[in-house]
């Protein structure tokens, strides 16, 4: 499995559209375990005034991105591989926890 | 505790610990069975130990009433009984799917049988530990997966996702099942420490010292738990063990018998050991499982643990009792791979010559070619002793199972050491007969140089010979080596050496392979008779009854389709192909048509389907096939702008490179050149090129040299003057005809061939339409390079591409869906639909699913009224 950064530009209208998709996402990932994990989400404020997202995932291709991104419904705008991490601070604290 | 489960076990049983949502998940697939929503079939899969059967046993407890439960286990031989899980559930039924599986039987007959069976009533069934499962029971599982939508059945099978190797033949058929909506996974994980905590309380075991131990498995945690001791054991195969030594001397004999005796040790067998009491003693010992006529180990690991305390020379006589035992059974006919299995333990070489041959040979009826090679293998580990020609001939039949199984390494070993055998002898007809299978066996691995070589000296040798079969199969292979290579003059010289010799000497067989290999010849060359040549092989093949000829003939017809004017075709053969590989278990022929398919589906944009059938084809092994999906693959994740389009590339490359053939080198070369273009690496365009292409036009290959050529031009490469009356796309389109171009790909129906060819106009029109054409497949890096030339034309309203329109509408549906849906709700059939927009009706096929599935509703009618209700579609 490689870690890959999927960018979702302005995918949706509002944050509950998004949540509701997340919930998808989590159901459809939950159906291929051995080929992705979703690690975590950045969610964006985006100029348009919609939501947008860079989400991490790890997964054992493009393909099943893709796959994953279809059955959840979910838009996807480019994929891009991870080659190394350097993490120099732990992230900030989720907005709704 | 967590995992115990039998009234043999007189410990005191509580509820699955953290199962609840494995259960909820069972529960509600029973519930869609139960309610005639259709089959199910969930495969659920966790490491040895970690409660898989209980979780089942669970669900089956709670249903048990209302649902009929048949439960089968695959076992764990060193080679396994072909069909042995459904033979289970054959003996449990009884009836006709009993009947079904005496004699000679293949995967398909008992499959019909046991879905008539299972039509019958509302039924679980239970296929056990399916990581050891013969290759014959997988064709069942797979063949049922494609009928399981409209069986009142929940299937669930069960294996251990840890121990399957790359080339694990379950991957496949995970492969097949899972891309399929009525089947889902469930991985069981191991309990958390907190469950171990509950657990270990009452028992005052250290909980932290139990969970580093067991690491949650619930059967090692249960037995660690129920040693006696104070003390944790320090492995946990001293609790398995140590609960052992707790029986009476004589029943941890029987222990021992048990453990070796696989899958189940037969009642009549333990009573022929030891005395009833005893076989009660060691039933009540926890670790058994039994009914009135076997018994056998509830868990693997512990039988394991048993098995390999006996001493050697204890197990051998165990061994060598159960194979006397087993070879004279009460009733019925002995199972020859358990007596193979038993002979090799028992090193008894004499009975493994008897029954390991005697086994491969069930197994290949059957075909479970793995199993059958495996049997072989065994024979041959024995066969030192033996004479030339009984070894020679063994080693063929050894040879020819790892060829049908994709095993080139012990494939080509075999071949060679019947080779030197029969030189030995001085059998000139073993020689050229093993030189001509050789050469296939080598051509067919992508290693052409030495296949041509063992393809030459094999018609030397049997040239020798009163002209028979084998030399006209020899012409043949050099007329296949020659025409691969697009050395298309030779092709047709040695087909047509070959037709001539089959027609004199009345070989249908090799007839039909060298009508068909001179059919694709001269369509390469571009020829029209190719066409006809090709369909009278086929029909040949067909009045001849010769399955694999038919197989590889279709093949020969795809082939010569997506490299001529008959691209358009090409669907036209495949699907139908397929279905008649896929009925005969042609696997060669299968992955060869499934590569195209990728091929097709890729060409066509309908490049969802095109991923889920590389991933297909890529887990089937095969190595040309997977060459061939490795190049669709590296050119999906190009155009769709995605990462790592190289390494399969690369990995096509090496396999291309090795055969020296243009068919594969060209294709290689021109999906490296367009990933590079694509990338705007005009160095890389002409790197990966400039041999391949110099050997195209030195062949006077068309359509590599027209294809390679415009890569060249585009990449700003030298691209020596071609001959013009190419007739291929590629060829208009380095006419600079974008139009004419463009056209023929829209009649094959391969809207990214269309996109390319527009791409290149200076022409506003050409070129937006060029660029919705992009937007609308999804290929990020042809819609930016279009976009560009429109800005560079001073166009300024460059239309960006379709941004989140999934969002656009309460079901989610796609763009494309949406436009396949208006047209449903005009009345248009799928195949009009199709028509309509330039797609495969297989494409319309998908979207009309996806619509109804993404809607909750089952009919058409239903999808349009409740898609205007939501204002999906316009009313009327």
């Amino acid at each position: 499995m490689d870690t890959y950064v999927i960018v979702r530009r302005s995918g949706w209208n509002t944050g509950a559209e998004f949540a509701e998709s997340a919930a998808r996402s989590t159901v459809e990932g939950d159906r291929m375990p051995d080929d992705i994990a979703w690690l975590r989400s950045y969610v964006l404020e985006e100029r348009d005034g919609r939501v947008g997202t860079i989400c991490i995932y790890r997964a054992s291709s493009p393909e099943a991105i893709r796959r994953h991104a279809g059955e959840a419904v979910l838009p996807v705008d480019e994929i891009v591989k991870v080659v190394d991490t350097v993490i120099v601070r732990p992230d900030s604290v989720p907005a709704n926890a | 505790m967590g995992v115990t489960k039998t009234a043999t076990e007189a410990t005191p049983t509580s509820a699955l610990l953290e199962r609840e949502r494995e259960l909820a998940v069972l529960r509600e697939a029973l519930r869609a069975v139960a309610t005639g929503a259709g089959g199910r079939i969930v495969l659920i899969a966790g490491e040895a130990g970690v409660g898989k059967t209980a979780l089942v046993e669970a669900l089956c407890a709670e249903r048990l009433a209302t649902v009929r439960v048949l439960w089968g286990r695959c076992d764990s031989l060193f080679t396994p009984r072909p069909l042995g899980a459904i033979l289970d559930v054959a003996v449990a039924t009884g009836g006709a799917l009993e009947r079904s599986t005496r004699g000679r039987v293949t995967p398909h007959d008992v499959t019909s049988s046991l879905i008539a069976d299972l039509e019958s009533e509302p039924t679980i069934l239970v296929l056990e530990d399916l990581h050891w499962a013969d290759e014959a029971t997988l064709d069942v599982v797979s063949l049922l997966g494609r009928r399981i939508e409209r069986l009142p059945t929940l299937v669930l099978g069960t294996y251990r996702d840890d121990e399957l190797a790359r080339q694990h033949p379950l991957r496949r058929v995970l492969g097949e099942l899972t891309v399929r909506r009525d089947v889902s996974r469930l991985a069981i994980t191991p309990l958390s420490q907190a469950a171990v905590t509950q657990l270990a309380e009452p028992h005052g075991t250290d909980p932290g010292l139990l969970y580093d131990l067991t690491r949650g498995n619930p059967f090692f945690v249960t037995e660690v738990l129920q040693s006696p001791d104070d003390a944790i054991p320090p492995t946990v195969r001293d609790a398995v063990l140590a609960r052992a030594a707790r029986l009476e001397p004589a029943a941890q004999q029987l222990l021992d018998v048990i453990a070796v005796t696989q899958p189940k040790a037969e009642m009549w067998l333990l009573e022929a050991e030891s005395a009833a009491a005893q076989i009660d003693a060691a039933l009540v010992s926890g670790m058994l499982e039994s009914t009135t006529s076997a018994v056998w180990f509830r868990h693997e690991l512990a039988r394991l643990a048993v098995e390999q305390s006996i001493a050697p020379g204890r197990a051998r006589d165990l061994h060598r009792r159960a194979l006397e035992r087993l070879a004279t059974p009460p009733s019925g006919d002995p199972d020859l791979a358990r007596l193979a299995h038993h002979a090799e333990a028992a090193a008894d070489g004499a009975a493994v010559l008897r029954f390991a041959p005697a086994a491969a040979e069930r197994a290949s009826s059957v075909g479970a070619h793995r199993e059958a090679a495996a049997q072989y293998a065994r024979a041959l580990r024995f066969a030192t002793d033996l004479g030339p020609a009984d070894r020679a001939s063994l080693l063929s039949r050894h040879s020819f199972e790892c060829y049908l199984t994709a095993q080139d390494v012990p494939a080509l070993a075999s071949i060679a050491e019947a080779l030197a055998c029969y030189r030995g002898l001085g059998s000139n007809a073993g020689i050229g007969a093993t030189l001509r299978w050789q050469a296939l066996a080598l051509l067919n691995w992508g290693r052409a140089a030495e296949a041509v070589v063992s393809a030459r000296e094999a018609v030397s040798v049997l040239e020798r010979l009163p002209p028979g079969h084998e030399l006209a199969m020899a012409y043949g292979a050099l007329a296949s080596l020659a025409t691969l290579d697009y050395d298309l003059e030779a092709g047709i010289a040695w087909a047509a050496r070959s037709i001539a010799l089959a027609v004199e000497i009345e070989s249908a067989e090799a007839q039909v392979a060298a009508l068909g290999m001179l059919g694709l010849a001269e369509s390469l060359q571009g020829s029209p008779q190719g066409q006809a040549h090709l369909e009278e092989a086929l029909a040949l093949a067909h009045a001849h009854d010769l399955e694999s000829q038919v197989g590889r003939t279709y093949v020969l017809l795809g082939m010569a389709a997506s490299r001529g004017a008959a691209l358009a075709h090409m669907r036209g053969y495949v699907e139908p192909a397929l279905a008649f590989c896929e009925q005969r278990d042609l696997d060669v022929w299968t992955d060869a048509l499934l590569a195209m398919r990728g091929w097709l589906e890729l060409e066509e944009g309908n490049w969802d389907a095109c991923a889920g059938t590389v991933t297909q084809v890529l887990a089937r092994d095969c190595i040309l096939s997977s060459t061939q999906s490795r190049v669709v693959l590296g050119t999906l994740r190009a155009r769709r702008g995605d990462p790592d389009p190289w390494t399969p590339l690369a990995q096509a490359d090496d396999v291309a490179t090795r055969s020296g053939q243009l068919w594969w080198t060209s294709q290689v070369a021109s999906a490296k050149a367009e990933a590079a273009w694509l990338q705007a690496d005009s160095e890389t365009v002409a790197v990966a090129t400039d041999a391949v292409f110099a050997r195209a036009v030195e062949l006077r290959a068309p359509w590599p040299m027209a294809e390679l050529a415009w890569w060249r031009v585009q990449g700003s490469a030298h691209a020596a003057e071609l001959p013009d009356d190419l007739a291929t796309p590629f060829a208009a389109q380095l006419r600079g005809d974008w139009r004419g171009a463009a056209e023929e790909w829209a009649r094959a129906g391969f809207p990214y061939g269309v996109a390319l060819a527009l791409a290149q106009s200076e022409d506003e029109t050409d070129l937006r339409r060029a660029l919705e054409i992009s937007h609308g497949l999804g290929a990020r890096p042809l819609a930016t390079l279009v976009a560009q030339r429109l800005r560079r034309l001073g166009v300024r309203d460059v239309p960006r591409g379709p941004r989140a329109s999934t969002r656009e509408n309460p079901a989610q549906l796609t763009s494309r869906e949406l436009e396949v849906l208006a047209l449903v709700a005009d009345g248009l059939r799928n195949a009009e639909i199709a028509h309509q927009l330039v797609v495969s009706k297989r494409t319309v096929d998908h979207h009309v699913s996806s619509i109804l599935r993404k809607l909750g509703v089952r009919t058409r009618g239903e999808a349009v009224s409740t898609s205007r209700q939501l204002g999906l579609v316009e009313d009327r």
